[in-house]
C-alpha cells in the first residue's frame, strides 16, 4: 500500500450539480429521473418499493465524477440497505444485480447460453465433454433458459451466486455466465441428453433442490471435483504416513472439499520412538503443521480450506487436543484453523455417568483400539487399561470437553459405537467407521488406502409446502431426480487423491439432505418444539428415505448393485430404520421396497445425510437444513460482505396486524431479533416466532432423534445456548447421547458483551445508582439470561 | 465518594458491584491478536481503488497511535482518581485491552505497510498528517487539562476531571473511534478487508465497554455529587463535542477527498453529528444537531451476526465458562 500525499480543500458534494462519468468517458449530470426509471423496470409486483427513495438515497452516497458503473453498484447497495424496513427491497436489489450481471456478460459478446459455454471453453474454463454436449444441443438448451428465473432470487442469494459461483474470465475477472446459464451449465455437466439437462436445470432453477457447493462450482468445468466431503483415516503411527496425509489433505482441499481426518493412531507425547531411542512430542506439533497446511489452501478464492480433526478420548494427548482452539497459551500449541471433534466410545459415557476412572492409553501400546467398536472395543479397552499412560476421572475429562465446547463452540461430540452399529456399511468385520466429516453428517467406512467421499445435495422443503400441507408427490418427484444426479456424480467426479478414487466406486454413497424445515414450520404455523412439528419432520424424513431407497434399488436393477453391496447390512435384509427399531407409516411401500432390494440390491450403500447447507440455503433463500431460525433479524457475514436477514414470515404477520411500524422494528432490533417482548402480538404468535436461543434445546434433540431412524448417515445438529454453563452443557450432551444421536455439531453461544448499538435510541442517563445494585427488570429479562426470565421459557 | 482522594483497598462490602460486574464481563471477551487472520486482506488491498487505498492508509495511521493515547490517559488520569478498588480492577482490565489493541494495530501496520519508511511515517502521523495531528492535539489538550492534578479536592478539580472522563469516553472512544468504526464497517459491508474488520470488531466490542464504564463513572458521580453538573459544565460538554465533531469532519475530508462511492462527505458529517447527539443523550444533555443516522450499513452492526465457519472465525464465543459436570440441569 502506498500512502498518498495530503491534499487540501475538498469540495462538498452537493454544492454543485453532481456529474457521473459514462462508460465512453463523457461526463453528464446525475439525473434522479433516470435512476427512478431504471428501478421502475423491476417493481411491477413489488408494491411496497419506492423507486424515488432508492434514487435519492443513491445520489446522496455518490461523489462527484463517479463512474456509471459505480452508480449502478451503489443503487444495488442502496436498495439492499432498505431491506430492514421492507423485505421487498431484497427482491429489487436482486433484480438490479441480475441486470448488472447480465450487462457484464453481454458486454463480452455473449448473447445465449451456448455462446457463454463456447466463450468459457475458449478461456479454458469448461470441460471438453460439456462443451461438445452443449454444442450438439445448442438450440434446445438455449430455448430452455428461463428468462424469469432470476426473479426468484433474494438479494443475498444472488449476491452469493454472482460473487462466488459464476465463472469468471481468468484475467479480467468479469463474469462470463448469467445465473441461469450457470445452473444450466451445472445440469449439462451431469446429463446424458438435452431432455435430462433441461429437467434437472428446471428443478434447480425453481430452487426446490440444489446440489452442494462443489457440484455447483465445478460441474461442467475442467476439474469436475463435485464432492463435498472427504473422510481420511488417521495416519499410521509413522512419519511417512503423517506427511502423506498432509499431501492428501492439501489435494482434497484445493478442489473445494471439506476434510475430516482422524489422528487417533499416532502415538502421544512421551511415547518411545524406537528408531532414534527418543521420546515423541505427541500429536500437537503435527496438528500445528496440518493447521498451517489447511490455511495455505485457498479454494479458488471462493472459500478457505477447512478441516476437522477427530480424536478418541482414550488418546494420551486428549487434554492438549482440547486446548488447541484456546485463544490463550503457547501459540505453537494452538491451531486456529482446525476444527476439533471427539470420537467417543460408549464406554467413556458410561464411566462419566458412573463417575468412574478413565484410562489414557497410547495407541502404540494398543493399536487395535481404533479399529474396534461396541463390545469388542469395550473388551479390548479394558484389557489395555493395564498399559495406561495415565488415569483420570471420566467426569473431569468430560467436563473439559464441555468447557471447550462452551468456550470455542468446537470439540464436537460424535459417538463411535452408535455410528458404527447403525451403519449399513459395517455389515462385515473389518469395515469400520473411524470418524465423521467436517460437518458431522457423514459416516462412512475408510482405512489407510481408502478415503471416504460423499456427494451432497439438499431438498428445499419450504418449496414443497403450502399452508395446506406438504405436497408429497412433488417431494417424491424431487427425491427421484436428486438421487439420480447424486449417483451420477460418482462416475463423473474428478478424484483429487488415489485413496478417494479407491473408495467411492465401491460404496457409491450419497448424501441427500434437507433445508428449509423452519420455512415449512412457519408456513404451517407449527412451533418448532410442538408435537405436530416433530411428527411432520419425522414423516418428511421417512418419505425422503423411502423414496431414495426406491430410486437406488431401481438404479441397481438397471446398473447393478454397488460392488461392496454384499458387505452391507442391507444385503442381510436390515435397513437403517429397522436397526434403529422404529415404526413406519407406509408399511406397504416399505414391504415392496424390501422385495425389490432383495432382488436387485442397492446402487448406493448410503443415501441420506443432513448437511448444514449454509451457502446453498442462502442461494435458495431458505432457512438452513433442520435448524430453527437464529433470530428474526440478524446479519450474515460472508466473503461477499454483510447482509441483513429478516424473517419475512414475521413481517407478513406483523403487517397483517398493522404492527410493522418503526417503533416495533426498533424494539425487535433492540431485543436482538427477539419478539418475545412485543406484547401486542398474541402469545401463540410469539411462540411461533421464537428463536433458537429461546427454544428448549431438548426439543431440538428430540426432533433429531425422532427423524434419525430415516437418516442412514447423520445430521449436522447445532445446539444453542446463549450463556452456557458446564452444568447445562454436560446435561445436554448426556441427553443427546442417551437419545441415540450419532453425532452433534457446534455448540453456539453468544458473546458476553456486545458493541454498543449505534442506531437504536439511547436511554437517558440512569437514575442514581444505588450502592448495592440490583439487576433491573430489563436486565433480568435479557436474552443473555433466559433462564431467569419467565417470559422466555 | 468515588472521587475522594485516596487509595481505597476494600472490596468487601463492595460499594460499586456494577463496576465489578463490568470487570467480569470484560474477561469473558478475551481475544488475542493471533486469532485475527489478516492473510486475505493483502489481496483485497491490491484491488482497492486509489481513493479507497488513501482512506485505508489514513485510517491505519490513525489507529497506529489512537489507542496508545487512550491508554496513557487511563494510567495518568483515570486510574489515579477513580477511588474504588472494583473500578480500578476494571481499569486494569481496560488497560490490558488497550495494549491488545495497540498490538493488533501494530500487527496490522506491519502487514499492510511492508516498507519500513512508510511504516515509520504512519506512526509519525500525529506529527506529519495534519488531519490526524489536529485530533491528537484535541486529545492532548484534555490530557493536559488535568495532568497537574494529584488529588481532586475542589469542585473545580472534580469538574475538570469529569470533563476529561467525558472527553475520552464521548469524544475519543465515542466519536473518533466510532467514526473509524463507520469506515471499517463500510468496507466490511462491501466484503473487503475482512481481517481488519474482524479485529476491529473485537476492538469495538471492547471500546463499547470502555465507554459504558466511563459513563457509569459519570452517572455515579452525578448520583453522589449532583451539584457538580451545572449549566456551565453542560455548556462545556456541548462545546467539547462540537469541537470533536469538527476535528472528525476535517479528518473525513482528508479520508474521502478522492471520492468513495457510497460514503459521501455530507453523509459522514451527518453520521458524526448523529453520534455526537447520542453521546449527549447518554449524558442527559439536549442534542446539538438533531441529525439522524444516514448509514444503513451501520444498522447491520446492531443485529446478531451469523458467520459461515467456512468463511469467518465466529466471534461470538465466551471465555471463562463456569460450572461443574451435572446431568439434570435444564437446557
Amino acid at each position: 500500500m502506498t500512502l498518498t500525499p495530503q491534499k487540501a480543500g475538498v469540495p462538498e458534494q452537493r454544492r454543485h450539480v453532481m456529474q457521473v462519468r459514462k462508460r465512453n468517458g463523457d461526463l453528464e449530470p446525475v439525473d434522479v429521473n433516470k435512476i427512478v426509471k431504471a428501478v421502475e423496470l423491476w417493481v411491477a409486483d413489488l408494491d411496497e418499493v419506492d423507486p424515488l427513495r432508492v434514487a435519492t438515497r443513491t445520489i446522496s452516497g455518490l461523489y462527484d465524477g463517479a463512474s456509471t458503473a459505480e452508480l449502478d453498484k451503489l443503487s444495488i447497495q442502496t436498495a439492499a440497505e432498505l431491506i430492514g424496513e421492507e423485505p421487498q427491497y431484497s427482491r429489487l436489489a436482486a433484480r438490479l444485480l441480475a441486470a448488472y450481471v447480465d450487462k457484464e456478460v453481454r458486454g463480452q459478446g455473449v448473447a445465449s447460453f451456448s455462446q457463454s459455454i463456447r466463450y468459457a471453453h475458449g478461456l479454458g474454463l469448461i470441460g471438453d465433454g460439456t462443451a461438445a454436449f452443449v454444442a450438439r444441443n445448442a438450440r434446445k438448451l438455449d430455448d430452455a433458459v428461463d428468462l424469469r428465473g432470476d426473479l426468484r432470487f433474494e438479494y443475498f442469494g444472488l449476491r452469493t451466486v454472482a460473487d462466488r459461483y459464476l465463472l469468471r474470465h481468468p484475467h479480467e475477472r468479469l463474469v462470463v455466465e448469467t445465473p441461469q446459464y450457470w445452473l444450466l451449465r451445472v445440469a449439462c455437466g451431469l446429463s446424458k441428453d438435452a431432455r435430462e439437462a433441461i429437467d434437472f436445470y428446471r428443478l434447480m432453477s425453481s430452487l426446490a433442490y440444489l446440489p452442494s457447493s462443489p457440484t455447483l462450482f465445478n460441474s461442467g468445468t475442467r476439474h469436475t471435483q463435485m464432492s463435498s466431503c472427504f473422510l481420511v483415516d488417521s495416519p499410521r503411527d509413522e512419519l511417512d504416513s503423517i506427511y502423506e496425509r498432509y499431501h492428501q489433505v492439501a489435494k482434497l482441499s484445493k478442489f473445494s472439499g471439506g476434510i475430516g481426518i482422524a489422528w487417533s493412531r499416532v502415538r502421544g507425547r512421551g511415547a518411545l520412538i524406537r528408531g532414534t531411542n527418543g521420546r515423541s512430542n505427541g500429536i500437537v506439533p503435527f496438528l500445528k503443521t496440518l493447521d498451517a497446511g489447511v490455511a495455505a489452501v485457498n479454494q479458488g478464492g471462493r472459500r478457505k480450506g477447512a478441516a476437522c480433526v477427530y480424536l478418541e478420548p482414550w488418546h494420551p494427548d486428549v487434554e492438549e487436543f482440547l486446548e488447541l482452539r484456546d485463544n490463550t497459551g503457547e501459540e505453537s500449541r494452538r491451531t486456529h484453523n482446525l476444527n476439533l471433534a471427539n470420537w467417543i466410545p460408549d464406554e467413556f459415557m458410561r464411566r462419566v455417568e458412573a463417575d468412574g476412572d478413565w484410562s489414557l492409553i497410547d495407541p502404540s501400546d494398543a493399536p487395535e483400539l481404533t479399529d474396534l467398536f461396541g463390545e469388542a472395543f469395550d473388551e479390548a479397552y479394558r484389557a489395555a487399561e493395564k498399559k495406561a499412560v495415565k488415569t483420570v476421572k471420566a467426569r473431569d475429562l468430560y467436563g473439559r470437553m464441555m468447557r471447550t465446547l462452551a468456550q470455542t463452540g468446537n470439540g464436537w461430540m460424535t459417538f463411535k459405537d452408535r455410528s458404527n452399529a447403525l451403519s449399513n456399511q459395517t455389515g462385515e468385520p473389518g469395515n469400520v467407521i473411524h470418524l465423521s466429516n467436517l460437518c458431522t453428517e457423514i459416516l462412512e467406512v475408510n482405512n489407510d488406502d481408502e478415503t471416504a467421499v460423499c456427494n451432497l445435495g439438499s431438498i428445499n422443503l419450504g418449496a414443497h409446502v403450502t399452508a395446506g400441507g406438504v405436497d408429497w408427490e412433488k417431494l417424491r418427484e424431487t427425491v427421484r431426480t436428486a438421487v439420480v444426479y447424486l449417483d451420477r456424480v460418482i462416475d463423473i467426479n474428478y478424484y483429487p487423491s488415489q485413496q478417494a478414487a479407491a473408495s467411492n466406486p465401491r460404496w457409491r454413497p450419497v448424501g441427500l439432505g434437507l433445508m428449509g424445515l423452519q420455512d415449512a414450520f412457519f408456513t404451517l404455523r407449527l412451533p418448532f418444539d410442538s408435537e405436530a412439528a416433530r411428527s411432520l419432520s419425522t414423516r418428511v424424513q421417512e418419505e425422503i428415505f423411502l423414496t431414495a431407497l426406491e430410486v437406488s434399488a431401481d438404479l441397481a436393477a438397471s446398473f447393478g448393485p454397488h460392488p461392496a453391496y454384499p458387505e452391507t447390512r442391507a444385503a442381510k435384509g436390515d435397513l437403517h430404520h429397522e436397526l434403529w427399531g422404529t415404526q413406519v407409516t407406509q408399511a406397504d411401500r416399505w414391504a415392496a421396497l424390501k422385495e425389490k432390494i432383495a432382488e436387485h440390491g442397492l446402487r448406493n450403500s448410503l443415501l441420506i445425510a443432513i448437511a448444514p447447507t449454509a451457502t446453498i440455503a442462502s442461494i435458495a433463500g431458505a432457512y438452513e437444513c433442520i435448524e430453527p431460525q437464529v433470530s428474526n433479524l440478524f446479519k450474515r457475514e460472508t466473503m461477499s460482505g454483510e447482509f441483513l436477514q429478516i424473517n419475512t414470515y414475521l413481517v407478513r404477520e406483523l403487517k397483517s396486524r398493522g404492527l410493522w411500524t418503526a417503533p416495533i422494528r426498533e424494539a425487535i432490533k433492540r431485543a436482538e431479533g427477539s419478539v418475545q417482548g412485543i406484547l401486542d402480538l398474541p402469545e401463540d404468535v410469539r411462540e411461533l416466532f421464537r428463536t433458537a436461543w429461546e427454544l428448549p434445546q431438548r426439543a431440538l434433540i428430540d426432533l433429531a432423534a425422532a427423524r434419525a431412524p430415516f437418516i442412514d448417515q447423520s445430521q449436522s445438529l447445532n445446539l444453542f445456548m446463549a450463556a452456557p454453563t458446564i452444568n447445562k452443557v454436560s446435561s445436554m450432551y448426556l441427553y443427546a447421547w442417551k437419545a441415540g444421536l450419532k453425532t452433534s455439531y457446534y455448540l453456539r453461544s453468544r458473546p458476553a458483551t456486545r458493541i454498543q448499538q449505534a442506531t437504536v435510541t439511547v436511554a437517558a442517563p440512569a437514575a442514581p445508582v444505588s450502592l448495592i445494585a440490583a439487576p433491573t427488570e430489563a436486565e433480568l429479562c435479557s436474552l443473555e439470561n433466559p433462564e431467569s426470565c419467565e417470559a422466555c421459557q | 465518594m468515588l472521587l475522594d482522594p485516596g487509595m481505597d483497598l476494600t472490596l468487601r462490602p463492595m460499594k460499586y458491584p456494577h463496576f465489578f460486574d463490568r470487570f467480569k464481563d470484560a474477561i469473558k471477551n478475551t481475544w488475542t491478536v493471533e486469532e485475527v487472520d489478516l492473510h486475505g486482506d493483502l489481496a483485497d488491498l491490491a484491488l482497492l481503488s486509489d481513493a479507497e487505498k488513501h482512506l485505508v492508509s489514513r485510517l491505519v495511521a490513525f489507529f497506529a497511535t489512537g489507542d496508545t493515547i487512550v491508554a496513557n490517559n487511563l494510567v495518568l488520569n483515570l486510574y489515579q482518581h477513580v477511588n474504588s478498588p472494583e473500578g480500578r480492577l476494571y481499569l486494569s482490565r481496560q488497560l490490558f485491552e488497550e495494549a491488545v489493541h495497540v498490538q493488533f494495530y501494530l500487527n496490522l501496520l506491519d502487514t499492510y505497510v511492508p516498507d519500513d519508511k512508510e511504516r515509520a511515517e504512519a506512526f509519525a502521523a500525529v506529527d506529519n498528517i495534519p488531519s490526524i495531528a489536529r485530533k491528537a492535539e484535541f486529545c492532548f489538550k484534555w490530557i493536559d487539562s488535568v495532568f497537574e492534578l494529584r488529588a481532586l479536592r475542589s469542585r473545580e478539580d472534580r469538574r475538570a476531571f469529569l470533563l476529561n472522563v467525558i472527553c475520552f469516553a464521548a469524544c475519543i472512544e465515542g466519536l473518533f473511534f466510532y467514526g473509524a468504526f463507520a469506515y471499517v464497517y463500510f468496507l466490511r459491508s462491501r466484503g473487503v478487508l475482512q481481517g481488519l474488520a474482524s479485529g476491529t470488531n473485537w476492538v469495538f466490542r471492547d471500546e463499547s465497554m470502555h465507554m459504558a464504564f466511563a459513563f457509569d463513572v459519570v452517572d455515579q458521580v452525578r448520583a453522589e455529587e449532583p451539584e457538580l453538573f451545572d449549566a456551565g459544565m453542560e455548556q462545556q460538554v456541548r462545546d467539547m463535542l462540537a469541537e470533536a465533531v469538527e476535528c472528525e469532519v476535517q479528518f473525513a475530508e482528508d479520508l474521502l477527498e478522492q471520492g468513495v462511492s457510497g460514503l459521501s462527505l455530507s453523509d459522514m458529517r451527518q453520521y458524526l453529528q448523529h453520534v455526537a447527539d447520542r453521546r449527549l443523550a447518554a449524558l442527559g444533555i439536549d442534542p446539538i444537531y438533531g441529525s439522524t443516522n444516514p448509514f444503513a450499513f451501520m444498522e447491520l452492526q446492531d443485529v446478531q451476526e451469523l458467520s459461515n465457519f467456512f468463511e469467518r472465525r465466529v466471534s461470538a464465543y465466551q471465555v471463562g465458562v463456569s460450572g461443574t459436570v451435572s446431568f439434570d440441569d435444564d437446557f
